[in-house]
């Protein structure tokens, strides 16, 4: 973990790249302004220079050249606060009138710069001018000042940039407050994960309550964790109880094994080789047991599926074990439903309801009935397999937990077993995509699997 | 019988091949799939065993490989614990039984005596006769003695196979594939429990018994001598 540091982070960052679109944009306003206000300046100054040359031209042709000069010294005198100033050239290019200076006079539009006086001392002015060619062969040349407009162009500018400027700076600091919060969140979150990756796997990464989208990335997050910890959960629960129930028939086997050195008959070796053997069986069974479980659990049984004959399938197991049932003092009913199909694996699901019949007649008392009933989908319900029997049931606390691997009832510590039949049989359902439920049948056990 | 036994591991390969020499047959092991190929196509076997998964080759490969040669021995495929597309891939790619790691060496015996080439033969009329025990295969009817005896369908199914192996060891699971069609381990003495039945209505009002419980590997249906 490292602190965020605020120039390389992500909010500085975010920041100024908002920033800097604020300012990119602002220059680009600032350019566009400059451009209309010159333009619009330019077009206006023309206008004066043009309509005032119109006007002397005209007074010209009204009144006579005598009256010209007249003209322009009034208009000069009258446009003193404009910015019009004039010079009018004869034939040999002497001044008649005007302030303008003579090199000026020049036909067609120019710039001429000229020095101006006033309070704040000299300073040079920059003019428009127009040369005209009048019809007795003078020259009038009308020029008008750029600079009252460039002091508002000048002030129109100041005030963009300003604006700009405070708006990119607004984008900076708004940009650096929701980045920054943005990753103080992201900051508590890497804590939780750190603190998730050091073991503390029960920790739950914090909302980040800035918009549901994060917190719908959180939600599952969590959900993902929560997943992650009930395997992890599993996996340590199996490899103790693996360790733990395989060291009882081991431990069996080896004193089994010491104990042929004091046999003296073959027939007694015989018998106890034997007795051993059976005892590796059942360790080979239970590993076999949980292969099968752990294959099953990650899914990838689900390629060997193809339509199953339930009824055929139920059918035929209940006529197999009825003999065995009874001969164990117990009596099997079979009703199947006629004509239930279902998807999956038929070997798997004989094998869900064989492990179902044998706790059925494992755990009941002699003389208890258990039933296998098949039910086809139908009104809200689908396929239904009903085991059921008539003997002590399940206590209600122990119910969540018989489908645990190993899990054995305190009634059941004396039958034969290994405590994985039903977390086989759930991990087939599961692969089903069904359901299993324990109901009390009073007395006895109702276990009901739904298949899709 | 003439055996091909393909095996990578070397253990193993020579317990089975005690077990099947103590039987009487003749066994020549292959280590790897080429060397497996090689012998099929060169002798003439009575039963090919072939693990599924030796290194760098799957026996289903060499099997192929062995019928594209022509070879056309029954052959029993030998398969790891926990994979359960296994049998239908084994019996896709022509095995003709399989057998899931580990098992006990009396059950490879009985499936290759099985499978192997001097199987009882079926009387074509549909009927088998064993001793005094006449069987009739369409009618599904079974007399001893002249006597009737009525027998349940899957105790009826029981004693054909019995009968058409007659001599033959079968084990529990053989009896729970072709029986019942169960290829898995149901685990109760079920098997136990049709067979005493079955038992009850053949052997018992009778002198001779004809199923035999062969201890610790299944039963044998023998005519008497």
């Amino acid at each position: 973990m490292h602190p965020s540091r605020p120039f390389s982070s992500g909010a500085f960052r975010f920041a100024f790249l908002l920033a800097s679109c604020f300012a990119l944009g602002s220059m680009g306003l600032l350019l566009t302004v400059n451009h209309l206000i010159e333009q619009y300046i330019t077009e206006e100054l023309t206008d004066g220079v043009e309509t005032e040359t119109d006007i002397l031209k005209g007074e010209q042709s009204e009144l006579g050249q005598a009256e010209l000069v007249h003209a322009i010294e009034r208009h000069a005198r009258a446009v003193r606060d404009t910015s019009f100033r004039y010079l009018l050239l004869d034939g040999k290019r002497q001044a008649l009138t005007g302030s303008l200076p003579v090199s000026s006079g020049v036909s067609g539009w120019h710039r001429i710069t000229v020095t101006a006086h006033d309070e704040q001392g000299d300073h040079s002015v920059s003019l428009l001018a127009k040369g005209t060619s009048l019809s007795n062969g003078w020259l009038l040349v009308v020029a008008g000042d750029l600079q009252d407009s460039r002091e508002l162009a000048w002030q129109l500018r100041r005030f963009t940039a300003l604006a700009g400027i405070l708006i990119s700076l607004l984008a900076l600091i708004g940009g650096l407050g929701v980045g920054s919060l943005f990753l103080r969140r992201l900051d508590e979150t890497n804590r939780s994960i750190h603190r998730i990756i050091h073991g503390h796997f029960s920790e739950r990464l914090p909302r980040f309550g800035l918009s549901p989208e994060f917190d719908d990335l959180t939600d599952n997050l969590n959900r993902m964790l929560e997943r992650i910890e009930v395997l992890m959960e599993g996996l340590r629960q199996v490899s103790t109880d693996v360790a733990h129930d395989l060291r009882t028939p081991l431990t069996r086997l080896r004193h089994r094994l010491e104990a042929i050195r004091y046999d003296a008959s073959p027939e007694e070796i015989e018998a106890r080789v034997e007795g051993c053997v059976d005892q590796i069986d059942d360790i080979i069974r239970i590993f076999a047991s949980l292969l099968r479980i752990a294959t099953l659990e990650n899914g990838k049984a689900r390629a060997n599926f193809e339509t199953v004959d339930l009824s055929g399938l139920l059918g035929r197991l209940g006529a197999a074990f009825t003999p065995a049932i009874e001969d164990g003092g117990r009596r099997l009913t079979v009703s199947i439903a006629p004509n239930v199909e279902v998807q999956g694996d038929r070997d798997l699901i004989a094998q869900a309801v064989t492990n179902l019949l044998e706790n059925a007649a494992r755990h009941t008392p002699m003389g208890s009935e258990v039933k296998l009933d098949l039910l086809g989908p139908d009104h809200g319900h689908t396929t239904r397999i009903v085991i059921e029997d008539n003997g002590p049931g399940i206590p209600q606390e122990d119910r969540a937990k018989v489908f645990r691997r190993f899990f054995r009832g305190e009634r059941s510590r004396t039958t034969p077993g290994s405590g994985l039949g039903l977390a086989l049989v759930s991990a087939i359902v599961q692969l089903h995509e069904g359901a299993i439920e324990l109901e009390d049948a009073a007395p006895g056990l109702r276990v009901i699997v739904s298949l899709p | 019988m003439k055996l091909l036994l393909l095996e990578d591991d070397e253990e193993t390969a020579n317990y089975l091949a005690k077990a099947l020499r103590g039987e009487g047959h003749v066994v020549d092991i292959a280590q790897t799939g080429p060397d497996a190929i090689f012998l099929g196509a060169s002798n003439k076997y009575d039963v090919l065993v072939l693990d599924r998964m030796v290194p760098a080759v799957d026996g289903l490969a060499v099997l192929r490989g062995l019928r594209a040669a022509g070879v056309q021995a029954p052959a029993l495929f030998l398969t790891a614990l926990g994979e359960i597309s296994d049998r239908v891939e084994g019996l896709n790619a022509g095995g003709d039984d399989y057998l899931v790691k580990p098992f006990a060496a009396s059950e490879l015996v009985a499936r290759i005596a099985a499978l192997g080439r001097r199987r009882p033969v079926v009387e074509t009329s549909g009927f088998i006769t064993i001793g005094d025990l006449d069987i009739d295969l369409l009618k599904r009817a079974v007399t001893r003695a002249g006597r009737r005896i009525d027998l349940q369908q899957q105790e009826f199914k029981l004693l054909e196979y019995m009968a058409r192996h007659v001599g033959q060891v079968v084990t529990r699971t053989m009896l729970l594939e072709h029986v019942w069609d169960f290829h898995f381990d149901p685990g109760t003495n079920l098997i136990t429990s049709h067979i005493s039945r079955l038992r009850g209505k053949i052997d018992r009002d009778f002198d001779v018994e004809l199923i035999r419980t062969v201890r610790g590997v299944g039963y044998r249906l023998d005519a008497p001598v």
